[in-house]
Order: structure tokens, then sequence, then C-alpha cells
């Protein structure tokens, strides 16, 4: 068995030494020092310049690609309204319900499969048949159960999301360290108290990844379900929009839903780094 | 002339095992549809769901349907593997390209593409441009950063051992980066398989026509649940039947690799 | 050193199945005494079983056939009476330094202010004294060695085994550790148990050698090795050479026979 041997003094490697060698080390240097936010970010103020100039310009159809600007504006209507931010609760409603159902069922299934033997033989099989599933194929079959409302939402993003969360749990618990789990039992913790204190802990690194591939699948199964049947929400706000020719305001919407996606991610990221400050 | 040996018998047991759960949740699954506990329409029994898609079969509908669906699927997941491979090296070995990429892929990533569905029809019609636009669009994120990330973490060491062995940089990237990449690669790829398939889905069931998602919607239109259930099951079959092929592949890829050599 | 028996082994064998192949037998009815204070070593060639018997007798694998008797009962189960140190260290790596310590204390019923102060008292006795929030993955292989040897110090087991300690260090910081564990044994006075297979750390620490046999592993020789070690020349001294040699002889047959067998 070999152990890492780390001094804890030396700095990690940055993000530009394991890269192989470029060809601008000045420029890269630039890049990689994570204070100059604006030119590491300037390639997207870039693109929505382009946008706006094309439109203005003419370029491009107005109707296909209204000006940023008039996308602006309709967002803030949107906002005014009242419409972007109702239909976005709902939204966020629907995936925090069926997202918390996902990871308390799904995580403790996996941990529950990882310590016994029974249980994986029964639901390992399950798992792995259902896991490669297309998770929006469930879309028509939650409606036919629940109808068009909350209801048929969550249990779409629970049934969809469960499953990443069970396998990460099932990974990281079982590879929880032998050593360990003898250090805590020779410590005279027993049963459930090494579950808690050694088997969940030791799962939490991969368990964590598996929630993240959850919360993009949720926004996925959210936006989705929503275009398909919905009488609220973010999806159908856009395919209203859509079927009545606002296409500045449904820009405004699609662009919301985009940005919160990727600040979810973001928020839970810095999360995740706070709760496992323990590792490298 | 074959015998039975120890191994051939452990691995059929082994599959019987396996297969024991997934007979018994069928059975499971029968038993309650007929108990009357349920309507018919809200869980039909798995042999009224088998028959549909036998029948489906026999008239040909579901084997057009696969074809439409597993065309967009694959056309839409080839030229992401290919462009995002291509991206992906082009960001690894080129600064500038790095700097205009980067921000779009990392704030790109973790969005719901899917929302840009009425866009992308606004833009490019109901029919396959658009369906296989939008899966290219979701499933390219994952194997560009799978590849940025394979080929910075190939080690320096492998390539000045190239170097020193008189490599030219063309020779660099197609003899050294992307095999050493190529695990993480096919993991990108892995990852993007699935999402795939999940959005072809949803740009079926939104834009209708052909295709097994624009059946299961006209079946649910037509409160038709054993056509609804059926889709379901066919959907599954394609994923599990692709997801395996994929698995599969990476390990004819990687015989070379450690985890080649496991089981 | 006419300490009764502590630990008694009584003919203990051990079969293991490995994930593929046949059953092995790692170890054939070993039999052995450990005294109550004293530093038994168990040095043998690798994969002779010294490891497995150790944790036999920490009772985190069944034992089939034989008996091991830990205080007059047998050991079935691991118990905060026999604390454990590692090679790969086993530190929670999600708990700091001083949360690692407390770990064992806390599943004894003392007062809080008493399980701090227990648990600095240890901390500082192996010389972490600064580091006590540090996580393990901040701390270099020799001060991780050093915190899990306090965890274990802490909840004041009977014994300790220890399972190649010092096996992923280096050189440099394993010699320190030896001499600091000697000095920390001197302090507690526990009985202790260490397994290695560096022959110059068994006869430095222990009052014994116990030498095992290639597997299936047997108890082949006893060697005592108590003389006065606290010269700082002591490697140097003849009785140390001698000893050293003695115990290097009859290892050595052992690795080649291990080697041998490996043969076709």
């Amino acid at each position: 068995m070999t152990v890492a041997f780390s001094t804890g003094r030396g700095k990690p490697p940055g993000p530009a030494s394991g890269r192989p060698d470029g060809k601008l080390p000045a420029l890269r240097r630039l890049i990689s020092n994570r204070s100059n936010f604006l030119l590491r970010y300037s390639p997207l103020l870039i693109l929505a310049l382009a946008w706006e100039a094309a439109s203005r310009l003419q370029l491009a159809s107005s109707l296909a690609l209204p000006p940023l600007t008039d996308v602006a504006r309709a967002w803030i209507e949107l906002i005014q309204s009242g419409d972007l931010v109702g239909n976005g609760l709902s939204s966020l409603y629907r995936a925090g319900a069926g997202l918390a159902l996902a990871i308390l069922v799904g995580g403790a299934l996996g941990v529950f499969m990882a310590v016994s033997r029974p249980a994986n033989a029964m639901l390992g099989p399950l798992v792995e048949l259902f896991y490669p599933m297309p998770k929006s194929a469930l879309i028509p079959v939650t409606v036919l159960w629940l109808g068009f409302g909350d209801g048929s939402k969550i249990l779409l993003i629970f049934l969809g999301c469960m499953l990443p969360v069970t396998i990460g749990a099932y990974n990281g618990a079982r590879g929880s360290d032998q050593h360990l789990l003898w250090s805590a039992r020779s410590m005279g913790a027993r049963g459930l108290r090494v579950m808690w204190d050694v088997v969940v802990p030791s799962a939490l690194p991969e368990l964590l990844n598996g929630v993240r591939t959850a919360l993009a699948l949720a926004f996925i199964l959210l936006v989705s379900s929503e275009l398909v049947v919905a009488r609220q929400g973010f999806g159908y706000l856009i395919g209203y929009l859509g079927a009545n020719g606002s296409y500045e305001a449904m820009f405004a919407v699609v662009l919301t839903v985009a940005f919160i996606g990727f600040l979810a991610d973001r928020v839970y990221q810095a999360v995740v780094e706070r709760a496992l400050r323990w590792r490298e | 002339m074959a015998r039975v040996t120890d191994a051939m018998r452990r691995r059929f047991a082994w599959g019987a095992a396996r297969l024991a759960p997934v007979v018994t949740l069928l059975a499971a699954w029968e038993i309650f549809a007929r108990s009357g506990a349920v309507t018919p329409f809200m869980l039909p029994a798995p042999s009224a769901v088998t028959e549909r898609i036998c029948e489906d079969a026999l008239g040909g509908d579901l084997f057009v349907n696969i074809g439409a669906t597993l065309y967009r699927a694959l056309m839409g997941f080839a030229i992401a593997a290919v462009g995002g491979v291509v991206l992906g090296a082009v960001m690894a070995r080129n600064a500038l390209a790095r700097w205009f990429f980067d921000p779009i892929i990392s704030v790109g990533f973790p969005m719901p593409k899917i929302a840009f569905l009425p866009v992308i029809i606004l833009w490019l019609g109901l029919y396959d441009v658009s369906k296989i636009t939008m899966v290219v669009l979701d499933a390219i994120f994952p194997v560009v950063t799978a590849t940025v990330a394979g080929i910075a973490s190939v080690e320096k060491e492998l390539l000045w051992s190239a170097r020193n062995m008189g490599a030219k940089d063309r020779e660099l990237l197609w003899q050294i980066l992307l095999p050493a990449a190529l695990p993480q690669i096919l993991t990108g790829l892995q990852v993007a398989l699935p999402i795939a398939l999940i959005v072809v889905v949803v740009t079926e069931m939104q834009m209708g026509g052909y295709g097994l998602g624009g059946a299961m919607m006209q079946a649910s239109r037509f409160a038709n649940s054993r056509g609804v259930f059926a889709g379901i099951v066919e959907i599954a079959i394609i994923g599990y039947a692709l997801v395996a092929a994929m698995a599969w592949l990476r390990r004819r890829l990687l015989a070379w690799h450690q985890e080649g050599r496991e089981g | 050193m006419d300490n009764p028996a502590q630990i008694i082994i009584e003919n203990v064998s051990h079969h293991y199945r490995p994930a593929v192949g046949r059953e092995v037998l790692a170890l054939e009815s070993v039999s052995l005494q450990v005294r109550e204070r004293e530093f038994l070593a168990l040095v043998g060639p690798s994969g002779c079983g010294k490891s497995t018997l150790l944790y036999l007798i920490g009772g985190f694998l069944p034992i089939d056939t034989g008996k091991i008797m830990v205080d007059g009962k047998p050991a079935a189960g691991p118990g905060p009476d026999r604390g454990i140190v590692f090679q790969n260290f086993a530190l929670f790596p999600w708990k700091t330094v001083r949360k690692n310590v407390l770990y064992g204390l806390e599943r004894q019923a003392l007062p809080r202010a008493e399980r701090e102060a227990r648990a600095q008292a240890f901390i500082d006795l192996v010389g972490l004294t600064g580091f006590e929030e540090s996580y393990p993955s901040h701390l270099s292989g020799g001060m991780k060695q050093r915190a899990a040897i306090a965890r274990t110090l802490a909840f004041d087991p009977r014994m300790l085994l220890m399972d190649e300690p010092f096996g992923a260090l280096d050189a440099q910081t394993r010699s320190l550790m030896q001499s600091e564990l000697l000095a920390i044994w001197e302090k507690t006075r526990k009985t202790v148990i260490f397994v290695t297979h560096d022959v110059h750390e068994a006869v430095y620490l222990a009052e014994r050698v116990a030498v095992m046999t290639a597997r299936p592993g047997r108890i082949k020789a006893i060697i005592d090795t108590s003389f006065d070690k606290d010269d700082p020349e002591v490697h140097r001294s003849k009785i140390f050479v001698d000893k050293v040699d003695e115990v290097w002889t009859l290892v050595r047959d052992e690795a080649v026979k291990a080697l041998e067998k490996q043969r076709p």
C-alpha cells in the first residue's frame, strides 16, 4: 500500500503549471491570474456585443434575434409585472422539493446497499437497469398519474435525480477504508455510530459529486417537463411567450433560467468546497 | 469441445442472481396491476404493455420510430464527440482559443441548455436539424471539458521523453496527448451519451413527428396509457443498450490501461 | 520481566480466501504469550501473516481455530482495551487532530473538560502542540503518525497493537519516531505488540523479538533483546549488532524459503 506523503508546506501547483507547454506564456499568466476577472470573462462580453451589433445592423432578423438591450428591457417588464417571479418561485419549489427527496431517499438507499449484502443483491441490478434510462421518458407518465401541477414535476425530478445520488453514495460508502472502520470500533463505536461517524463521511465526497449531477439533471427535467406540459413555471412562461410572438421576453426568460442553473451550480460548488475543506 | 468449467458455471449463477430481482419486479408489477388496486389506465400490466410493443413492432411503426430517435441521438452525439474533442484539443494547445472559449464553456456547462429549445425551434424549425442541434448543444460541453482536463493532466515526463526521442509537435498531439487523455475523453463521452438521449426524447415530445418521444406524446394525448408505458420501456431498452455499448467500447479501447485489466 | 502473561495465543490457525484462487493458510498453529507491560516485536518475511496475527488479537478478524485470551477473556471483537495503530495512520480525514484524539474519549463516560484536557495532554506528549486544529491532509507523514499514536494513547488502552506504524515514513523521520516511541513507552509502560519487517527497528524497540516463518506463519524463534538502549551510540554497540545479526539470519532464511516456494 502506498501512502501519499504530504508535507503541507508546498502550495499545490497552479492551474497553468500542469498544462503542456503553451505558446504565449505572458498571456497565459495573465489569464491564470484569477483576480483578473474582467479579462477572464471578456469573451462573454464580446459575445453580448456581437449579439447586439448583429441585431442592430440587421445581420440577423430582429425577430429571430432581438437586440440584447430590448431583451433587457423585456426582462425588467417581466419583473415588474410579477410574471417572472411568480413562475420562477413555482419552478424553484418544484426543483427544490424533488431534489431534496432524491438526495434523502437516494443517499440512504446507496449507503444501505453498500453496507448490506442482501440489499445490494436485490437492488443493485435494478439500479443498474434504471440508471441509463433517459429520464425524460417519464414526463408523460408522471402527468398521467399526478396531472399538470406541482406533483408531477416533483415526482419526475425525484425519480430522475435519485439514482445518481444513490450511485455516488454507494461507491463512496463501499470505499470506506477498512482501517478507519476498525479504528472506530477499537475505540468503542458500534453499529449505527460507526455508520454515522465513518461510513457516511467517507461516502460524502462521492455522494456530493452525485448530487451535483442530480442538480444539473433537476434543471433539465424541470424545464423539459414545463415546456412539454404545464400551466406555471419557467418552461411554461418560455413556451407561452414564444407562442405569442413576444420573443424579447422569451429570450429574457431563457437567459434567466440558464443563469439560475449556472448560479445554482456555482453556489453548490462553493458549499461543497466548504464541507470538504478537510481534503487536500 | 467446450467444457462446462467452474468459471462458466459461476458466471451463469451470477447472471441468474442478477436477473432475479428484475423478474421479481416484473412479477410484482403484473400482480399489482391485475389486483384491481389501481385502474389499468393508471398502471397497465406488463403483459398488456408487451402486447402493445409487439403490435407496434408488427405494424412496423416501432422500427420507424426507433430509427428516427436513434438517428437524431447518434448523429447529434457524433457531432458533439468530434467537435468537442477538436475544440478541447485546440483549447488545450492554444492560449488564445483557451482565453476565448474557457468562460463560455465553464458558464455554459451548468446551464440547462434545454431552455433554448423554443429559440432553436424559432431559428431552425421543427425538423431533424433543430433536434440534432439541440442534442449537440447539450452533449458537447462534457466532451470539451473532459478533453481539456485530460490533455492538461498528461504527465510532463511523457511529453519530454517523446520530445527527447524526436517527436514533432503534430506527432505529440496524435501519438501522446490524445491517447494519454483517452480515458478522460471516454468518461466525457459516457457523460454526454445519456444527456443526448434525454434531450432527443424531450425535443421529440415537444415537436412531435416520428420518433419514440413523439409517439409517446401522441399516446398520452389520446389517454392511451399502454402506449405511454410501451414508450417508456422502449426508450429504457434503447438507453440501456447504448450505455452498455459505450462501456464495451471503453473496455476495448482501454485494454492498455490499468482499468482494462480489472474484471 | 516476570510479569504474568496478559495475552495468551494457543494453536491459532487462520485461513483466508483471496478474490481469485484457492484458500490460503496464513497462520498455522501459532502459540505465543505476551507479558504485561512488555514490548514485543513480531518480525518475518512479507506475507508471513504477522499483521494477520495482530488483527486476530485486535478482534478484527474472526478466529477459526485455536484461541486467544486477553486478560483472561477471549478476544472476540475489538475493544478499547486494545488500541491499534496502522501503517496508513487511519486518521479520520474529516476531523481535525483534536477531534480525532477526542473521538475515543467521547465513547467513555468522562466530563467534557476532562476529555479536552486529556486530549491536549496527549497531543502535547507526541509533540503536536499548535497543530490541534489541522486536518490530517495538511500534516506530514510523521505528524500523522504522531496524531494516530496520541489518539490511541488518549483513550488509555491496556495494550498497543502497532502494525508497521513507521513503514510509510522516510528514514530520518522513522528513526526519530522510534526513539520517541521508546520514550513514550517508558513513560506509559503499556504492553506493546509491534509488527515490523525492519530487523533494526525490532531489536532497538523491543524487549523480545518473535521471528515468524514464511507462509504459513508459525513462531520460529523468540530472541531476548532487553538490554540498555539509552546510550545514543547503542546502534554501534556489540550486543546490538550481534542481536540484529541473529534475528536477521533467522528472517533471511525464511525470506529465501518464501522466494523458493514462488518458483515453479
